[in-house]
């Protein structure tokens, strides 16, 4: 299975090179991060139609970050 | 328009006021419900790709509900819910001619089916970090499923970092409709297993960057009973990474989001997502968000483009469009306008897809590809 | 905390409210505790004990507020200084005679938050007889986060008010908005204006119970820590904000400058205020 090392060791080099190009964010500069538009997934039920769209369309299911169960679509 | 301007003493203080334990955003202090409704359209056949049966494609129209509530002060719980109902026609399978284009054999437009899904969901929030568990149920008149899932959460680095870890495990059990009639399959069931792992880091004080990694095993019946000739192994083992974008940019008031993707899986399949939306906001209640998606998949080992009933049953095939070398491409645009506790939203998409649209050479194109539109309306509020 | 507290709140019950009470009064104690610095015991204590010693470790709750302390530092240009505390040994009210220049340049020397080491875990004051005070963020936040306790027993509606730092969310009986009087400074007994909050925070900073007079002049108890001299400051300043420790930081940021500058500060701060100055003129758009 190397292409599973192979993809370990991207994420592992993706991390590092993160963590040492990081600015430290003062407190006060936070407030842009809060916004709505700025959050990881915005829309919750968005989020998962697009999920389960494209799990019953595509070969590839979503990422287990949305919580669902099967369907009889795929 | 914003200027890129310093951040009056009221902002700046209030953005590191935020951070201290006694605003720890993450508990919900608020109940927030949302509702959706979205009219799914497949366009129809070509009906020149069609040999036998329907050129209609399917008609799926989904209502969504959730509410998140939070319990006492450290616990807080979501719920929700969807219900589906879907009408029309899909592939039975393919049929290839030597020297003519592949066709569909496709099922009669009579297909009528509602899928209800329920999911629960409990958190416990502490300090810098959070534990959750849930589950969710999903029935259809052939099939159920059934799922349970634990995540936590980890703060780092004074909220800079967070670590997500999520544990999920689910049982399936299909039914086919028609099973004596039609010589399917009487009941089948499987299971599946599936870890992931998320890095969230804020880069600098406008934007962030998130980096995961899931792995899922699956065990049991994965073919389509529904295909004439559909063999599928009895497991395969999925691994993805992620990677999610998100940026504000103060001049034009906006925000880009990115999200690129791979996918791998032991049936051969490998799949690069690329998506981008930008949210812009043109008054302070309103807000458009165009997007787009690209994605490309290549064939399954065992895909074949016409059904070949001369191939023993022990041999894996299968002439599934979701199996086959594609890309596709999803345009979209939304709009939604806000008040300080409530905010509607419309979206509309539309997906083609093409052989030729995939990063792969084009090997001969499935005549099923999809393509469709959507249009959502929804609306949320917190009380 | 030293200064009068309320508790006004709409609860279903009796049993709610007297609850929710409970939770404020311990609530209350443990800030008391934690950050007194009369207390031995308390973090203060333990930190200022530590000066030039050693680093002190400290939890995210204290290390959220000194950094917040930080941010309070620079949006006063280093007039709000939580380590000029020192200044209250020169400064104090038995005193007879004006410092000398000598004395203060020495005092002045263990002022300066630019000189503390801070980290997420632990915090160090490098020179000996080196202070921190809590005092100027503490109160205020204590405030909120008594609300936030009230709030999420179920409470609905509630007036939190420490010694003069209120925080309300919902409202009075028919939706009608939590009336604040603000103190008159020579007729205690009455209200010199009236301001109505719904969902917000009111801080009041005043130096006209707090000052001492030396020969003839009165000076305030505000110490501008790059002069080491008290500022003529504002007479009172209330601030209203949705955070009782923001509306608390610039009240008493406002406090430390000179009245016109003071005045400047509060009309670009981005909140409503309402400021009486030594004259008793009123200023600002909060009230009326």
């Amino acid at each position: 299975m190397s292409y599973l090392t192979n993809m370990t060791r991207l994420l592992l080099f993706i991390i590092m090179l993160l963590l040492f190009s990081c600015q430290t964010v003062q407190p006060w500069q936070r407030g842009l991060l809060a916004r709505p538009e700025m959050q990881l997934e915005p829309d919750r039920l968005q989020a998962k139609l697009h999920s389960q769209v494209y799990f019953s369309n595509e070969a590839s299911s979503g990422d287990s970050e949305v919580a669902g169960a099967g369907c009889g679509c795929n | 328009m914003a200027q890129a301007a310093k951040p009056s003493p009221w902002m700046a203080l209030t953005s590191a006021a935020l951070t201290l334990p006694a605003f720890s955003a993450s508990v919900p202090d608020q109940v927030e419900i949302g509702i959706s409704t979205t009219a799914y359209r497949e366009s129809d056949q070509n009906p020149q790709s069609v040999l036998v049966g329907s050129v209609q494609r399917y008609d799926i129209n989904i209502n969504q509900f959730y509410l998140i509530t939070p319990i006492g002060r450290d616990w807080g719980l979501a719920l929700d819910l969807s219900h589906e109902s879907m009408s029309g026609a899909s592939p039975w399978g393919t049929v290839s001619v030597v020297g003519a284009n592949t066709q569909l054999v496709m099922s009669g437009a009579t297909i009528e089916e509602a899928r209800n899904e329920l999911s629960l969901g409990i958190t416990r929030y502490f300090d810098t970090a959070s534990l959750g568990f849930s589950l969710t149920r999903s029935e259809e008149n052939d099939y159920n499923a059934t799922a349970m899932a634990v995540n936590g959460e980890w703060d780092f680095n004074n909220r800079q970092s967070t670590l997500a870890a999520g544990l999920s495990y689910s049982t399936d059990s299909i039914e086919p409709s028609d099973a004596l009639s039609f010589g399917r399959t009487l009941k089948q069931a499987r299971r599946s297993a599936s870890f992931s792992l998320a890095w969230t880091q804020v880069l600098n004080r406008a934007s962030v960057l998130q980096s995961g990694f899931s792995v899922t095993q699956h065990n049991g019946y994965l073919s389509d009973p529904y295909k004439l000739r559909d063999i599928r192994p009895r497991q395969r083992l999925e691994t993805a990474i992620n990677f999610r974008y998100r940026r504000f940019m103060h001049r034009s008031d906006s925000s880009l989001h990115l999200d690129y993707r791979y996918y791998h899986d032991d049936f051969g399949i490998g799949s690069h997502t690329l998506r981008s939306a930008w949210y812009q906001n043109l008054t302070d209640q309103f807000q458009l968000i165009p997007s787009v998606r690209y994605y490309s998949q290549n064939q399954a080992d065992f895909y074949v483009g016409g059904d070949d009933y001369g191939l023993p049953e022990t041999v894996f095939q299968s002439s599934d469009y979701r199996l086959s070398g594609f890309g596709a491409v999803t345009f979209g645009l939304q709009g939604r306008f806000s008040q300080r506790d409530w905010s509607v939203s419309v979206n509309f998409e539309r997906y083609l897809s093409a052989a030729g649209y995939g990063l792969n050479a084009s090997r001969a194109e499935h005549p099923g590809l999809l393509r469709f539109s959507l249009l959502s309306f929804g609306f949320d509020v917190k009380l | 905390m030293g200064c009068p507290c309320e508790l006004r709140l709409f609860a279903a019950s009796a049993t709610i409210a007297q609850h929710a009470a409970a939770t404020c009064i311990s609530e209350a104690a443990r800030f008391e505790q934690k950050y007194s610095r009369y207390l031995d015991s308390s973090v203060t204590s333990v930190i200022n004990r530590s000066a030039g010693v050693a680093a002190t470790p400290i939890d995210p709750e204290t290390s959220g507020l000194l950094q917040y302390a930080g941010v309070c530092y620079e949006q006063s240009h280093g007039l709000f200084d939580i380590t000029s505390g020192v200044l209250r040994q020169v400064w104090h009210k038995d005193r007879q005679t004006l410092p000398r220049q000598a004395e203060l340049e020495e005092i002045t020397r263990l002022v300066g938050w630019d000189k503390i080491h801070l980290t997420d875990s632990e915090v160090f004051l490098p020179e000996p007889g080196m202070e921190i005070d809590f005092g100027g963020v503490v109160k205020e936040y204590a405030a909120d986060a008594i609300a936030m306790r009230v709030k999420s027993s179920g409470i609905s509606s509630a007036l939190v008010s420490l010694g003069g730092d209120i925080v309300t969310f919902g409202a009075q009986r028919a939706g009608a908005a939590w009336p604040i009087g603000i103190v008159h400074p020579i007729q205690k007994e009455s209200a010199i204006a009236t301001i109505y909050l719904k969902d917000m925070a009111l801080a009041t900073s005043g130096g006209y119970e707090r000052y001492f007079e030396l020969q003839g002049k009165r000076y305030s108890h505000l110490i501008n820590p790059h002069t080491g001299w008290p500022v003529d400051s504002l007479l009172s300043v209330s601030v209203s904000a949705q955070q009782a420790v923001v509306a608390g930081s610039i009240s008493s940021i406002a406090l430390l400058y000179d009245r016109q500058q003071a005045i400047d500060w509060l009309d670009n701060s981005g909140c409503s205020y309402f400021a009486i100055d030594q004259d008793l003129s009123c200023y600002g758009n909060l009230g009326g």
